[in-house]
């Protein structure tokens, strides 16, 4: 048996809580995760990360961090306009939208009262609603259109040794406005860290939000994400995951399509190397009719690296003609390699055009072949190849600049295998 | 004009009872009715000692849950666990002694037992009420070095080839249902296939549940040893009640080098009525192993009755070079609940696995595909393939699909892919327009979605599955 | 044997024939000429008794009223529509389908079910009539045809099952002109004083092979003019504007 982690609800008392009926919520999270502790693969929405075991395997202790260092050698992305948020472990420091109007944006920390005390049964949100002291909240007033994207620099410092940080990020984009953002993730800790976050996505009628996922380097972190994104009527949420090179990172995206004619669209492209152990975990409502999801998955997996794709496409009895896609692709390069995945379809409407595909296997022996024939090594061709089945899901970003910027980010990953 | 007692009959077509008196062993689930059991069966101790040895792994086993279909809880100790037709005791000596009842219930299915000799060239060992009443061609089957009777009868004639190969598939401790089945199955067939050996005729079993109250345990064992081949059909009905009854059938496969086994399953029992009383729990575990090199296991399955069926044909690709096919038809109708796909494991190197699922869904019915395809480390080179297609009759319905993938292996492909979709309206205004009625035009839609499992099955059986496609899905379409 | 009085149908409240009257005899052949969107599809659908329509008007069917026929029974009576689209259905046997047709037609009729023996010589029979490789009734229903092989399954379909009114809707549409032949051959060979042809088809090149009795023009879902045989050789020269 792995033992399991217990926090301690002294821990709370670290966080500036507002009142006693915010400390008890907090406590009554805590107590449900302690019970039940870091999940299991017995667990079916951790089937193939057995997070108790990663966790027994990578950490002695883990404490809440309280330190938010000013920043250093903090610098921007040089290659394309745009305006910035910056949080540091998590908590916003500066914001800035040069770019846009701003009456139009509003930014603020983390606040309590902008969350909902939901009960859940999932013991990561639990820990997230019992420790969570920081994130950001953003807001796009109706009929606005961003100008340029808003890059999130997400920085985690150097001391962050077994530290566990908790965020909570909200944002909404009211009727007819645009948002497009790039998550920008820069690890500096060289230890080991865990970040823990709960997002809150709203979109209005007719609105638009596209994100872009990335990171900078490598990292010793390992990361969880839940995102919950609530999609009205008219209005699209589009992401693109990118999130190479971390330890671990478990994305876990729960789009409930509300509105008629609302459209959700998951892309990611991943090169995983080393020990990365990372998972994609979808599930998509839809919940009234004529609503679109897609979701296209694409995985490289080399050296040790384990993959994982759970995605579920659910069709409520009254979301006819729904029209739902979801592929899976993984590359598995190296024999210690592993690619698991779930595609699922759980669907009560029958005037309905669902449908998943999910393969994993290797490069293709013929292609590798014909380049071979041209003189490439074998290193060289498979480097080659792997590149175009990534670049696949990058030539669907519409910004030529970014596109330019997530490719050499990606490509110095492949090349450097 | 029919009266009504026809037309109820008509419903359900095997919907009928067969008045014979029964012997049964005492109520419940205890050391007792497993001994009686034992004993019934003139069981040598070793026997015994492994279905107590089940009995008690049982205490500390717990019901599984995370299937999708619930069901009310189960009472175990208020099953009788064995009961047999009398006539059983003083075994006939040939068909003419057996009991004419019997005789007229089959005829009733379909399965005139004297006929069947003559005309079919298939054997049949069939099962009443859990024990083996009448086995023909024996002598034929002799011949050839098969041994094809009842498991009882294995366990009394052939222990040595039991004691090696039962249980050896599906461990004594694998889940509740498996090991219930280990403490206290009844009857069942058994089968052996020498080396080099085909067997000249399809091997067939009819089951058939008829006491109240007796929840079925079969078992039946498969093996063929290096480089035979046997097929296999297993076709099923039961009569019309009320009550729920539990059926918890274990079957095991063993193949060895080159040898291959087709399984093939037609189950029809009764699904409960309209509004989803009564009807058959169908909780079977079927496992076969490849263990010998090029070996290859094949089921087919056309699931149309029960009210839950809950089971997964695997395959345990252990041999180089072994192959594994899963083809099924899953249709749910009414209230009925599915939830059926399979495993294949592959261990061995070169190993494949092919995987077609067509599951139909109307009425209120749900309908779930779960399967599992884990490609081992060692597994080099191995290949999977899954197609899994949804059906969905009304909005009333539900189709399920959850495929768990688990490649470990650079060298190995797995692919998958699932749809679903209705049938079309301008599909059904053709076959109308050329002079189908709606009954007929969703039969034959239907049975073209079905079109590559059911090419899978013997001759015999193909015939009944496509009508049975048609009959299940009767008043689906309004 | 067909008699249309004042049909007025709509689809999503949209109206597609306005008033149509049309009388067919036993033994004659009609055509049916119009420029797209005249509602030629939908007088096909109608007669065949598609759900989706909003009618008024009569229709009359050797002597009885089809209102409230479902279409296959339609279809039993001896009316038959060779498609515009024939429609993919996958794992059907196309010999399969026909067969069960040609029996539900027959077991309507009071006629005994024909076996499969009997079958397989009758197709084997009108195909080499046709000149259709009867290869491509071993294969699934339409599934993989091209475009001129549905069609010839269609008149094949025809022959086989031997109705008694024959509406043809737009056969001729994107067939090369040795399909066009079959076609027409079939049709021709078919022709009888008790059967009769409602040919529906956009352009006049058809009715060089099918010689109609009858030719009609219809605009905006009513028959405008009708005349014949010469009439459709005036529409291919003047267009239908100017016929308007």
């Amino acid at each position: 048996m792995i033992e399991n982690f217990k926090i301690s609800l002294k821990e709370i008392d670290k966080i500036n809580l507002i009142n006693q009926e915010d400390k008890n919520y907090r406590i009554e999270n805590l107590e449900f995760f302690n019970k039940k502790g870091f999940p299991t693969k017995k667990e079916e929405d951790w089937k193939f990360s057995d997070l108790r075991e990663i966790f027994s395997k990578n950490f002695k202790k883990i404490d809440i961090n309280d330190a938010y260092p000013e920043e250093n050698n903090f610098r921007l992305i040089q290659e394309f306009d745009h305006n910035y948020i910056l949080l540091i472990n998590g908590r916003l420091i500066r914001s800035d939208f040069k770019f846009e109007d701003k009456n139009k944006i509003k930014i603020t920390g983390y606040k309590e009262e902008n969350f909902l005390r939901e009960k859940s049964n999932n013991p990561l949100i639990c820990l997230n609603n019992a420790l969570s002291n920081e994130g950001y909240n953003l807001v796009v007033e109706k009929d606005y259109k961003f100008e340029k994207v808003l890059v999130i620099y997400n920085l985690f410092n150097e001391d962050l040794s077994e530290k566990i940080l908790n965020n909570k990020n909200k944002i909404i984009v009211n009727k007819n406005s645009e948002l497009h953002t790039i998550e920008y993730t820069i690890n500096r800790s060289k230890n080991k860290f865990f970040n823990n976050t709960y997002e809150n996505v709203i979109l209005y009628e007719n609105a638009k939000f596209k994100n872009i996922c990335i990171q900078a380097g490598r990292s010793e972190g390992y990361f969880h994400k839940f995102l919950n994104g609530s999609i009205k009527s008219d209005s699209k949420y589009s992401s693109f995951i990118f999130s190479s090179g971390l330890k671990f990172n478990k994305q876990d995206i729960q789009i409930d399509l509300e509105g008629k004619n609302s459209d959700c669209e998951i892309k990611s492209a991943l090169f995983l190397n080393k020990e990365d152990h990372q998972e994609i975990k979808t599930i998509v409502n839809h919940l009234v009719p004529n609503c679109k999801s897609f979701q296209k998955i694409k995985s490289v997996l080399d050296s040790n690296a384990k993959g994982v794709y759970q995605g579920k496409i659910f069709v409520k009895d009254i979301a006819q003609k729904t029209n739902a896609y979801q592929l899976s692709k993984a590359l598995l390069i190296s024999e210690n390699s592993e690619f698991d995945s779930k595609p699922e379809l759980e669907i009560y409407a029958d005037d309905v055009k669902c449908s998943h595909g999910s393969t994993s296997g290797n490069v293709d022996e013929n292609s590798v072949h014909y380049l071979m024939t041209r003189g490439l090594t074998k290193k060289e061709a498979t480097q080659l190849l792997i590149n175009g089945f990534l670049k696949e899901i990058i030539s669907e970003i519409k910004s030529d600049t970014i596109k330019k910027f997530v490719e050499n980010k990606l490509e110095f990953q492949v090349y450097g295998y | 004009m029919k009266n009504s007692n026809i037309n109820t009959n008509q419903e359900y077509k095997y919907g009928f009872t067969t008045d014979i008196e029964n012997v049964r062993a005492p109520k419940g689930l205890n050391e007792n009715s497993i001994k009686f059991i034992s004993k019934m069966k003139k069981e040598p101790k070793w026997m015994l000692d492994w279905r107590l040895k089940a009995f008690n792994r049982l205490k500390n086993l717990k019901e599984p849950n995370w299937q999708k279909p619930k069901y009310p809880k189960i009472n175990y100790q208020d099953l009788y666990y064995y009961s047999a037709p009398k006539s059983a005791s003083n075994k006939p000596k040939s068909l003419d002694e057996v009991d004419p009842k019997l005789i007229e219930t089959y005829k009733k299915l379909g399965i005139p037992l004297q006929e069947q000799k003559r005309l079919s060239g298939v054997a049949v060992d069939a099962v009443f009420d859990s024990v083996s009443v009448a086995t023909t061609y024996k002598e034929e089957l002799t011949k050839k070095g098969i041994i094809f009777c009842s498991i009882s009868e294995a366990i009394r004639e052939h222990p040595e080839l039991v004691k090696k190969y039962l249980g050896s598939v599906i461990p004594l401790t694998d889940h509740y249902f498996a090991t219930l089945n280990s403490a206290v199955f009844t009857d069942g067939s058994f089968v052996y296939i020498p080396p080099k050996v085909k067997c000249p005729m399809e091997l067939s079993t009819y089951f058939r549940i008829n006491a109240s109250e007796t929840g079925q345990f079969e078992r039946t064992l498969i093996i063929a040893d290096k480089g035979s081949y046997v097929s296999y059909l297993e076709g099923c009905t039961a009569p019309m009640r009320d009550e729920n009854q539990l059926h918890a059938a274990n079957v095991e496969l063993v193949a060895l080098d080159d040898a291959e086994i087709k399984y093939s399953t037609v189950q029809n029992w009764y699904p409960g009525d309209k509004d989803g009383i009564g009807g058959i729990y169908n909780f079977v575990t079927k496992r076969g192993a490849c263990r010998g090199r090029n070996s290859k296991i094949s089921w087919t399955q056309v699931e149309t009755g029960s009210a839950i069926t809950w089971k997964y044909p695997s395959c345990i690709l252990q041999g180089d070079n072994s192959v594994g096919e899963f083809y099924s038809i899953a249709i749910t109708n009414n209230h009925q609940k599915a939830d059926t796909g399979t495993k294949m494991i592959h261990l061995g190197k070169n190993t494949k696995s092919k995987i077609i699922s067509k599951g139909i869904s109307a009425g209120q019915a749900d309908n779930t595909y779960r399967g599992l395809v884990d490609i081992g480390k060692k597994a080099l080179n191995s290949r999977n393939y899954t197609q899994c297609d949804s059906l969905l009759m009304g909005n009333k319905c539900g189709a399920h699909t959850v495929p768990y993938i688990k490649n470990k292996n650079s060298t190995s492909t797995v692919e998958h892919e699932a749809t679903t979709s209705k049938i079309n309206d301008e599909q059904l205004y053709y076959c109308n327009q050329r002079g189908l009625n709606q009954e007929e035009a969703v039969s034959l839609i239907v049975n073209g979605f079905c079109k590559e499992v059911l090419q899978q099955l013997p001759m015999e059986f193909a015939v009944e599955a496509q009508k049975l496609v048609g009959i299940s899905l009767e008043g689906s379409v309004g | 044997m067909l008699e249309i009085i004042n049909l007025k149908a709509s689809i999503n409240k949209r109206d597609i024939l306005n008033g149509l009257n049309l009388k067919i005899n036993p033994g004659e052949v009609h055509a049916i000429m119009g420029p797209n969107g005249s509602g030629k599809s939908t007088l096909a659908n109608i007669l065949s008794g598609k759900n989706g329509y909003k009618i008024t008007g009569d229709l009359k069917y050797k002597g009885e009223n089809l209102k409230d026929i479902p279409v296959e029974q339609r279809a039993q009576k001896g009316i038959f529509l060779a498609f515009q689209y024939p429609l993919e259905i996958p794992g059907v046997n196309t010999n399969n389908f026909l067969k069960t047709s040609l029996n539900t037609i027959r077991k309507a009729k009071g006629e005994k079910e024909i076996d499969t023996l009997a079958f397989l010589k009758l197709v084997k029979e009108k195909a080499k009539e046709l000149g259709i490789d009867e290869k491509i009734l071993s294969r699934q229903l339409n599934v993989g045809f091209s475009g001129g092989e549905k069609k010839k399954n269609e008149i094949l379909q025809m022959k086989i099952l031997d109705p008694n009114l024959v509406i043809l809707d737009e056969t001729d549409s994107g067939l090369d002109i040795d399909a066009l032949k079959t076609i027409a051959d079939g049709v021709n060979s078919s022709r009888s004083k008790d059967k009769s042809f409602l040919v529906i088809t956009h352009y006049q090149r058809l009715l060089d092979y099918i010689k109609p009795d009858f030719v009609h023009v219809l605009s905006s879902g009513k028959i405008i003019k009708s005349g014949s045989r010469e009439l459709a050789l005036e529409l291919e020269k003047k267009g239908y504007k100017k016929i308007n």
